[in-house]
């Protein structure tokens, strides 16, 4: 049909418009796909510098007991743990830790306190964590461990010591003031040795929530399913009426029929029977299985949380930013910008200032303006080893503020002169003329007159100029360091946003961490630039008034 | 009426953009306290030749100047002339209304603040008066710190002047200065002239045959950089001289 229209008048009209239609429909799906690719950027570095989401291997069920064998654990009220693992609360008492670095990431020393294990109390306790001498448990206690006479006495130390926790009767925390109880993460899943066998270079894949549902419920009746040997899954029914039953079902496990002619009567049995019946699995605590030489299954749970929170804003970096916030670096980097500006601003005006007020155009301010057009173009990391070598080493100002603000300054002065000079050439000659009029002299009349009219411009290119220096990083590494403390004085090394997040990311630190300071730096540049809107609207409202 | 000698006396003034020849050997009185109108064709010189009063022209690198201008008796392109102190007794008003972009108080108060008047209550009375003055000031009294940019055109034109008047000059410099206004805001600047003469000595150039002969006691007529003719207005219009001069008013008239 196409082919016997060709000749008719209309039809190359019409074919135009076809190929026009095309073309626009193209250039509207590419910007489309422009702001779409955006928003998905800008999106995922804020989504990822709000929230962490990190995938972790894990032997204990994510349920938590608030009361593991009537006991809690107790810290200070002002601690911030939702939550502790068996292995951490052992690890606190043997050693393991001697911070809460690792723990909650604050940085308080920890001082694991213990009720004497020759009271009543601290022998439940001491049975908690290390099993009782019946059922071969032998107490490892750490050098680090205070004991207090009571847990009364071991509760007021803990509250009146940040980074102290004890283990004490549920009964004699209940209301005592000053303290916060932390729920423990003890349930494991227990299995028969056999079925972690390698089996073809195949081992046991990790469990999730699923399958530990299946493997209980008998829906799975082969650990080959799960890449295990070929064996039967035995699933074992925890002892009737005991405590670990019990907690088994608040965990939501449950076992839909008897799998073994008869179920254990006590723990100790019902241990025994996992380690000696083939393919058995079946829930246990992690301390107990542990104990008793059972293997147990890795389960994969996903942490989520928050990751830029107000306390990240205000906390200074520890442990080169792996914890801790961003506070000092936030103060750095407005340090290092007002110091950009105070040198960059004056300079910059007053070259403009020079270049359309008093300069001789000629053939010098067209070599002048080459310069500072060449200048403008030049690769950021040339400034910083030119700093370097100009600054840090033949001026001796070392690694410092100093040193990276007057890099910063030669960086972005070429910017800051082409905008001022193209704002004050746009103040009409008749103002100027207003003013000598009058009777006021040339400088006057630039400082009152021209520098004020055209300030809306030369605001917008210092605002842009900054927006440039707060996301520079080689050049400032190169040449105000990297110390992420606050800096002390004008000599002292200092780190900003954006080289905090290329060491946190360079040096592995924190992924995390990275995506929550490049957050920051990212709304910090949108604060620039929308700060450039609102001036260069105001410029176009007064020009059209 | 006493003859009073006059404000300024200008002798063979030549002038020069490079080597144009821009003004060509003008040799004229300005009384005092009157209003002298410049008129002729467009590019003749009326602006060059008001701007050699105040040596506005000098911010212009190209120009050359000869011969002599005597404001009160001394030549202003003396070596020894005080320039600013110049510029503050002839004032001058543009063709187009030229505010600074700040407020109307700071407008007015601009030319007394850069001659080191820093007392508010001076300053205050200064702008109220130079308001009063110019005609504006009860229409603007109650937005004296707004911005100066949301006048009308008119009423901007009248800003400016209050801004000259402001520094007390004696003679103000009018260059076309209703030449973009509407009728309404041209008749209150003309009725302010009338005020004004009783006061100051105005040189004033405009393109209106009929606003000459309105507000003017005396015309030069101006032609390819010469001064043609110069006489009282109705001398001028009425009875010209020169054969130019009464080609350029009836052309004008017609
Ligand atoms: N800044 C300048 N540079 C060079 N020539 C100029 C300049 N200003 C005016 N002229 C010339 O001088 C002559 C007189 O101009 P002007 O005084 O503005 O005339 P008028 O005001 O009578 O229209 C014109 O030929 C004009 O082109
Ligand atoms: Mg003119």
């Amino acid at each position: 049909m196409r082919k016997a229209t060709t000749s008719r008048p209309g039809s190359r009209h019409r074919a135009a418009m076809r190929r026009q239609g095309i073309a626009f429909g193209m250039i509207r799906g590419f910007s489309f796909m422009t702001i779409a690719l955006l928003g998905l950027i800008l999106g995922f570095i804020l989504w990822k510098g709000f929230r962490y989401s990190n995938i972790d291997r894990s032997t204990l069920l994510p349920h938590a007991e608030a009361s593991p064998d009537g006991l809690v654990l107790a810290v200070h009220g002002d601690q911030d743990m939702p939550g502790i693992d068996w292995e951490e609360l052992y690890g606190m008492y043997t050693d393991e830790y001697i911070n809460w670095s690792k723990l909650d990431q604050s940085d308080f020393d920890l001082v694991p306190v213990a009720v004497d294990p020759l009271t009543e109390d601290g022998a439940r306790v001491e049975a908690f964590l290390f099993g009782s001498e019946a059922e071969g448990g032998f107490p490892l206690w750490g050098g680090l461990v205070e004991y207090a006479g009571s847990a009364e006495a071991a509760l007021k130390v803990v509250a009146e010591r940040q980074g102290a926790v004890t283990i004490v009767p549920a009964a004699a925390a209940k209301a005592f003031p000053g303290i916060k109880t932390v729920p423990v993460r003890r349930l494991a899943i227990a299995m028969n040795q056999d079925a972690t066998e390698f089996v073809d270079e195949s081992y046991l894949e990790d469990l999730t929530a699923q399958n530990i549902r299946d493997l209980l419920g008998g829906r799975i009746t082969n650990w080959k399913k799960l890449g295990g040997p070929d064996l039967s899954v035995v699933p074992m029914a925890p002892p009737m009426g005991s405590a670990l039953a019990a907690e088994a079902g608040r965990a939501g496990l449950t076992y839909p029929r008897p799998t073994v002619p008869q179920p254990a009567t006590d723990m100790a049995s019902y241990l025994a029977d996992i380690a000696g019946t083939s393919g058995a699995v079946g829930v246990a605590y992690a301390g107990d299985a542990t104990l008793a030489g059972i293997p147990l299954a890795w389960m994969t749970r996903v942490k989520t949380g928050w990751n830029l929170t107000l306390r990240y804003l205000l906390e200074p970096p520890r442990l080169s930013g792996k914890t801790g916030g961003i506070s000092s670096i936030i103060a750095n980097t407005f340090f290092m910008l007002l110091l950009t500006l105070a040198f960059a601003a004056p300079l910059g005006v007053a070259a403009a200032v020079y270049l359309v007020e008093y300069a001789r155009q000629g053939k010098l301010l067209k070599l002048l303006r080459l310069g500072t057009e060449t200048l403008a173009g030049i690769p950021s990391i040339i400034f910083g080893l030119f700093g370097f070598l100009f600054f840090v080493n033949i001026l001796h100002f070392g690694f410092g503020l100093l040193s990276g603000s007057l890099t910063l300054t030669l960086m972005i002065l070429p910017t800051i002169i082409r905008t001022s000079e193209e704002a004050m050439k746009s103040v009409p000659r008749s103002l100027r003329e207003g003013s000598l009029a009058l009777g006021a002299t040339k400088l006057q009349t630039i400082f009152r007159v021209v520098i004020p009219a055209s300030s809306p411009g030369i605001l917008t290119g210092l605002i842009l100029a900054i927006g440039r220096a707060v996301g520079e990083t080689a050049a400032l590494l190169f040449t105000m360091g990297s110390d992420y403390n606050m800096a002390r004085g004008l000599f002292s090394s200092a780190r900003g946003l954006s080289a905090h997040v290329y060491l946190l990311f360079a040096e592995g630190i924190s992924f995390d961490k990275a995506f929550s300071t490049a957050t920051v730096l990212v709304v910090v540049v949108l604060l620039f630039n929308f700060a450039a809107k609102r001036v260069i609207g105001r410029m176009h409202r007064q020009a059209a008034a | 009426m006493q003859q009073s000698p006059p404000k300024f006396s200008i002798s063979d003034l030549n002038l020069w953009y490079g080597t144009s020849q821009a003004l060509k050997d003008i040799t004229v009185d300005i009384e005092e306290r009157s209003v002298t109108a410049l008129i002729g064709p467009s590019g003749c010189g009326k602006s060059t030749f008001l701007r050699t009063l105040n040596r506005l022209n000098d911010l212009i690198s190209s120009v050359r100047v000869e011969g002599s201008v005597l404001y009160e008796g001394a030549d202003i392109y003396a070596p020894d002339t005080d320039v600013i102190d110049l510029r503050k007794r002839v004032g001058m008003v543009f063709q187009k209304p030229n505010p600074f972009p700040m407020s109307l108080y700071d407008n007015i108060a601009y030319g007394p603040r850069v001659h080191g008047i820093r007392d508010k209550a001076t300053l205050d009375d200064i702008v109220e008066r130079s308001l009063v003055q110019a005609a504006l000031f009860d229409e603007v009294k109650d937005r004296l710190q707004t911005s100066a940019l949301g006048l009308s055109g008119g009423q901007q034109q009248r800003l400016c002047i209050a801004r000259v008047l402001a520094v007390e000059p004696d003679v103000v410099l009018m260059d076309e200065p209703t030449s973009a206004l509407d009728p309404i805001s041209t008749a209150k600047i003309e009725n302010l002239l009338e005020e004004l003469k009783k006061q100051y000595t105005i040189v004033i150039v405009t393109h209106n045959m009929q606003q000459a002969g309105r507000v003017s006691d005396k015309t030069a007529y101006f032609f390819l950089g010469e001064l043609v003719e110069y006489a009282g207005t109705k001398e001028l219009f009425f009875n010209p001289r020169d054969k130019r001069t009464e080609n350029y008013i009836s052309g004008r008239f017609g």
